[in-house]
């Protein structure tokens, strides 16, 4: 009995069960899920937390300063021995106390987004717990942010409009009411700026219609253009007798080229006429922006003097202390002013000073415990122009909802606004739009080429080492690190094809024959393609008889097909004819540099693997019975592709496709060689002719990510704005993902079978 | 010395052909056809004629190049690169094998259908009218026409008509099947090559087929694979038993069944025979 036991103990080992092992498994899943949710939750809570508007607040400092801020969060931090230098004497007494014999101890600062950037020279600050003098901060209601086109946000209290205000509104509505109408006339000089660039463009298309004449006909031209303009500078207008004026100064050129330079000349008058007038309208436009703006009061503290005033009389004090008058160069009478006065801590004081119904003047005061002195501090005061306001909140008078409005807002003008600050603030919908524009080109050119492919390798080519080992290469190029295909992208796409649609080519890097030869080779060519012709019909003709040497004519037919493929291409980089497309613009390249062509360009190469790998799966999950069936019925090689095989394999191409898009549009390394540029407001595609603009470069989200990140001159202040990218990218990608999810699920459900 | 043994050997052996399938009038007639995949070789000299309006069945154990002789027909097998062959068929006079001739041509006068029902992933009515589609006929009277047509050759035309838009792998598997034999004789061919039709299907489903056939039977000449004695003798007419790529004995089903001349066949057909 017990031996039997003992027997079947021994062959149940515990291994063989597999139990320890769902530890093992069960524990790295979960690992790997924690990973992964780690990931997800700190994108997402990083990119929606930054546009939220957080509570300001005021906080006095032991040594007397004043930390002031929007409270982003709290943070622990070592308190050690070294780190007690920082402080002042008050705090470090403090902190002291709080170390006693230990070395270091772990105390908590809080985090201050401080904006004022001009003043205060950061953006953000951390401020340690021991140094405060108090730990309930004061949440002024007062406090305005105005977030601006330059410089970032500024916090502070309104002090002075420089325009009358309608005693009916509050300060706010008027605010904002001024913005509306500065930002209407802002409109108009943006539009005087595109006329007068349009002008520029006018011009300097004149100018180059003189440099194509110079370049067709070998002349130097240089001089008289420059004569030609500067007799422009001193007409007025264009009459017909100014030709005669101008006769001496040409006559010594062709007539093709007179005629371009006389056509010069009638622009260069009209540009100039309308540019003075242009610049008149954008000085009046100019002189009205700058007659609105606003005095704010920033908490930034500047010592005004000293005055002998209780705590009590401070704050049981309704009116305004005599003294202070002449420190603060009020105006009226002094008890004009109502006196409030708020606790930042004990000895620390916000003090409000208000006539009737103008803007409070803030003071912050320091008494003294030991005397009845207090020293007065007046807040900095900073002229803000209402047309650099792109909005305006009072952060501390919000509601959640308004807090929700506010965020909505932002989330708007993130998505669909311009870049402000470099990047760091406003929106990235030029990025957005690169990327968009940037991948749907990429698959439009990788679409036809992938699909084509893989199709002939699955449906066409007879299997072999030859196709095995080229599969075998397709597969690890999708392996290829991507920088390498900007590498290549650089400098064959831009340099290489760009530089000899630009300027033929010589600007590629080419060497073109002699005509003589050129031509010679032409010939050469033309019989070898004739011939290569000539084979492949006859052997096409006769491709029944199965004899020996129909298939060498064949394979010479292939040959010869190769053959004549290379001679047009070296006939296209040999062309001494050629002189490229864009040869006047010279030396300053249109397509012969990183541009939205070449990017999508690059990155439909870096996505063909990804296209050919899933167009082959996709085929080959096509049961061959359908192929025999339809064959059976008398179709042809192309019909039963084209009706039976590619219907039926098309979920699975379709899903191919847009992963391979989903990861075009989160490649970043190549983009930064072949046209990604960190910030404009061309877009490449928009409503102007020919609306889509592939020699343009462009913004891409996730190279804004990088560049805001790590090469804006503020990381600091960027990096909000790249955590939101960052949950943008992963937004746009995850949503393409899903749609190949979803559609491969209900295209998959119309083929499946009933079963029997 | 018994035959099979003989050519499971490698000996040639002399094909049992009764006078009554010799003296029949044929559509397709087998001549001396030989059939290699690569070097290997799948089909021995076979001659045989199949009767025009008869169902001529194929039986043999699997592996014996029943579906290969049937591809050879309509030259499926062209689809194999290693295939080669030698010898001949023509169908009504004509070479099958002839250089000039069009491949395409040539399986629109032949339907087939295979052993797994394979209806298109398209509508009931687009999987019908499939062999018209591919010769680009559009006008929708003529398809609609040959649609109902085929489908009642198919005896499927009443459990179907109301639902011709849906998708053809909606059907039951026995469904499936007929709609496949509609298909076949969409075109209206010469042969209908059929290859184990029933044996993916279900008894009530393989009833209704082999109904069918016994109906499409005089207007289209037949030839079946079938690995089921009972079918071979219930529907069809003339019968041949194949071994290992070599045609055995062929001759009217009676007489197949009841009398044959070779014992290795009366062995096969009764079981005995592993
Ligand atoms: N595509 C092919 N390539 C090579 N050999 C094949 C191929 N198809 C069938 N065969 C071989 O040919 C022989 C006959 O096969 P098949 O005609 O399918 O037999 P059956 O249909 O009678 O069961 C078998 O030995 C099989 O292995
Ligand atoms: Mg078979």
């Amino acid at each position: 009995m017990s031996q039997t036991l003992q027997r079947s103990r021994g062959n149940h080992r515990v291994a063989a069960q597999g139990e320890p092992m769902i530890w093992l498994t069960g524990g790295m899943f979960a690992i790997a899920c924690l990973m992964i949710l780690c990931l997800l939750g700190f994108v997402l809570y990083q990119g929606l937390a930054t546009l939220w508007p957080r509570n300001y607040l005021l906080v006095g400092m032991l040594d007397g300063e004043l930390a002031a801020g929007e409270y982003l969060e709290r943070r622990s931090y070592v308190l050690s021995q070294q780190n007690l230098k920082d402080l002042g004497p008050k705090s470090r007494a403090e902190a002291e106390g709080l170390l006693g014999q230990q070395s270091e101890v772990t105390s908590h600062q809080w985090y201050l987004r401080t904006g004022n950037y001009e003043v205060t020279n950061r953006h953000f600050q951390f401020v340690p717990e021991v140094s405060m003098a108090s730990d309930a901060p004061l949440y002024p209601p007062d406090i305005w942010l105005l977030e601006r086109r330059q410089w970032g946000n500024l916090y502070g209290f309104p002090k002075r409009f420089s325009w009358d205000i309608d005693s009916r509104t509050t300060s706010m509505q008027a605010v904002h009411e001024a913005m509306k109408e500065t930002a209407k006339i802002s409109h108009r000089m943006e539009a005087a700026k595109r006329e007068l660039e349009h002008l520029d463009r006018r011009l300097a298309n004149a100018r180059l219609s003189v440099r194509q004449v110079e370049l067709s006909e070998d002349s130097d031209l240089q001089k008289v253009t420059e004569d030609v303009l500067a007799a422009a500078m001193n007409e007025t207008s264009v009459d017909p007798s100014m030709e005669s004026r101008f006769l001496p100064v040409i006559q010594s050129v062709s007539q093709r080229a007179k005629d371009a330079l006389m056509h010069l000349a009638r622009e260069a008058i009209e540009v100039q006429a309308e540019q003075v007038h242009i610049n008149e309208e954008l000085a009046t436009l100019e002189q009205e922006i700058q007659s609105r703006s606003i005095v704010m009061q920033l908490p930034v503290l500047d010592s005004i003097g000293s005055i002998s005033v209780s705590k009590n009389a401070l704050t049981s004090s309704k009116t305004c202390p005599e003294e202070l008058h002449p420190l603060l160069g009020l105006e009226g009478i002094p008890s004009d002013y109502t006196m409030r006065a708020a606790a930042i801590a004990e000895h620390q004081f916000l003090v409000a000073l208000q006539r009737s119904e103008t803007q409070p003047t803030y003071v912050w005061f320091h008494t003294d415990p030991a005397s009845d002195t207090a020293t007065v501090y007046g807040l900095r005061e900073h002229t803000v122009l209402v047309a650099d306001i792109v909005r305006l909140i009072a952060p501390n008078q919000l509601s959640f909802l308004g807090k929700l409005g506010v965020y909505a807002d932002r989330w708007t003008e993130f998505l669909f606004g311009q870049p402000r600050e470099a990047g760091v603030e406003g929106g990235v919908f030029p990025a957005i739009w690169g990327t968009i524009v940037m991948t749907l080109i990429m698959s439009m050119v990788v679409m036809p080429f992938g699909v084509l492919a893989a199709l002939y390798m699955r449906e066409y080519a007879r299997g072999g080492w030859l196709l095995s080992a080229i599969r075998i290469s397709i597969n690890n190029l999708a392996g290829v690190p991507s920088i390498v295909y900007g590498v290549f992208g650089l400098s064959f796409f831009c340099y290489t094809i760009g530089g000899y649609i630009d300027g033929g080519p010589v600007k590629a890097g080419f060497t073109p024959w002699p005509e003589a030869t050129w031509f010679s080779a032409l010939a050469l060519f033309a019989i070898v393609g004739l011939i290569a012709f000539t084979l492949s019909f006859l052997t096409g003709q006769n491709a029944e008889k199965n004899s020996f040497w129909l298939r060498w004519l064949s394979l010479g037919s292939g040959l010869l097909w190769i053959a004549t493929l290379v001679g047009v291409v070296i006939l296209l980089i040999k062309i001494p004819m050629f002189r490229g497309f864009y040869e006047a613009q010279l030396p300053n390249p249109t397509f012969g540099k990183g541009c939205l062509l070449w990017a999508a360009c690059t990155l439909a190469l870096l996505t063909l693997p990804v296209v050919i790998v899933a167009t082959e799966e996709a085929l080959a999950a096509v049961p061959n019975s359908l192929r025999e069936g339809s064959y059976a019925c008398g179709a042809g090689k192309w019909q039963t592709i084209e009706r039976i095989v590619l219907p039926y394999a098309r979920p699975g191409i379709i899903t191919g496709f847009i992963l391979a898009m989903a990861r075009g549009a989160g490649e970043v390394a190549p983009m930064m060689l072949v046209g990604a540029i960190p910030l404009t407001t061309d877009l490449p595609l928009d409503l102007e002719f020919p609306f889509l603009h592939g020699s343009r470069s462009f913004m891409h989200l996730g190279f804004q990510i990088y560049a805001l990140g790590f090469q804006s001159q503020n990381s600091e202040a960027a990096k909000p704005m790249v955590f939101t990218a960052t949950l943008l990218l992963l937004t746009i990608v995850t949503l393409l993902n899903l749609t190949a999810i979803w559609l491969r699920a209900r295209l998959r459900k119309r083929f499946q079978s009933s079963q029997f | 010395m018994n035959r099979l043994k003989a050519i499971a050997d490698g000996q040639d052996i002399e094909s049992v052909v009764h006078e009554e399938v010799m003296s029949c009038d044929p559509v397709l007639s087998i001549q001396n056809f030989s059939l290699y995949y690569g070097r290997k070789q799948a089909l021995h000299s076979i001659t045989m004629p199949i009767a025009k309006g008869l169902v001529t069945a194929l039986v043999g154990p699997s592996g014996c190049g029943k579906s290969t002789l049937l591809r050879s027909v309509n030259r499926m097998n062209d689809l194999i690169d290693s295939v080669s062959i030698e010898g001949d068929m023509l169908l009504g006079g004509d070479s099958i094998f002839s250089p000039g001739l069009d491949v395409i041509q040539l399986r629109k006068r032949m339907g087939m259908v295979f052993q797994k029902p394979n209806p298109f992933p398209m509508s009931i009515f687009e999987n019908v009218v499939y062999p018209l589609r591919i010769d680009g006929e559009r006008n929708k009277s003529t398809l609609m026409q040959v649609c109902e047509q085929s489908l009642r050759g198919a005896a499927l035309w009443d459990e179907v008509k109301d639902r011709l838009g849906e998708s053809g792998l909606s059907l039951s598997g026995g469904q499936q099947q007929r709609l496949c034999i509609a298909r076949a004789i969409a075109s209206d061919p010469e042969v209908l090559l059929l290859d184990e039709p029933c044996s993916a299907l279900d008894p009530i489903a393989t009833s209704k087929i082999e109904d069918l056939i016994e109906k499409l039977k005089g207007d289209y000449s037949i030839l079946i694979v079938t690995h089921n004695m009972q079918q071979a003798s219930r529907i069809s007419d003339h019968t041949a038993f194949m071994y290992l790529g070599r045609l055995v004995e062929m001759g009217p089903t009676s007489t197949i069944f009841t009398r044959p001349r070779l014992r290795e066949t009366e062995d096969y057909i009764t079981g005995r025979f592993g």
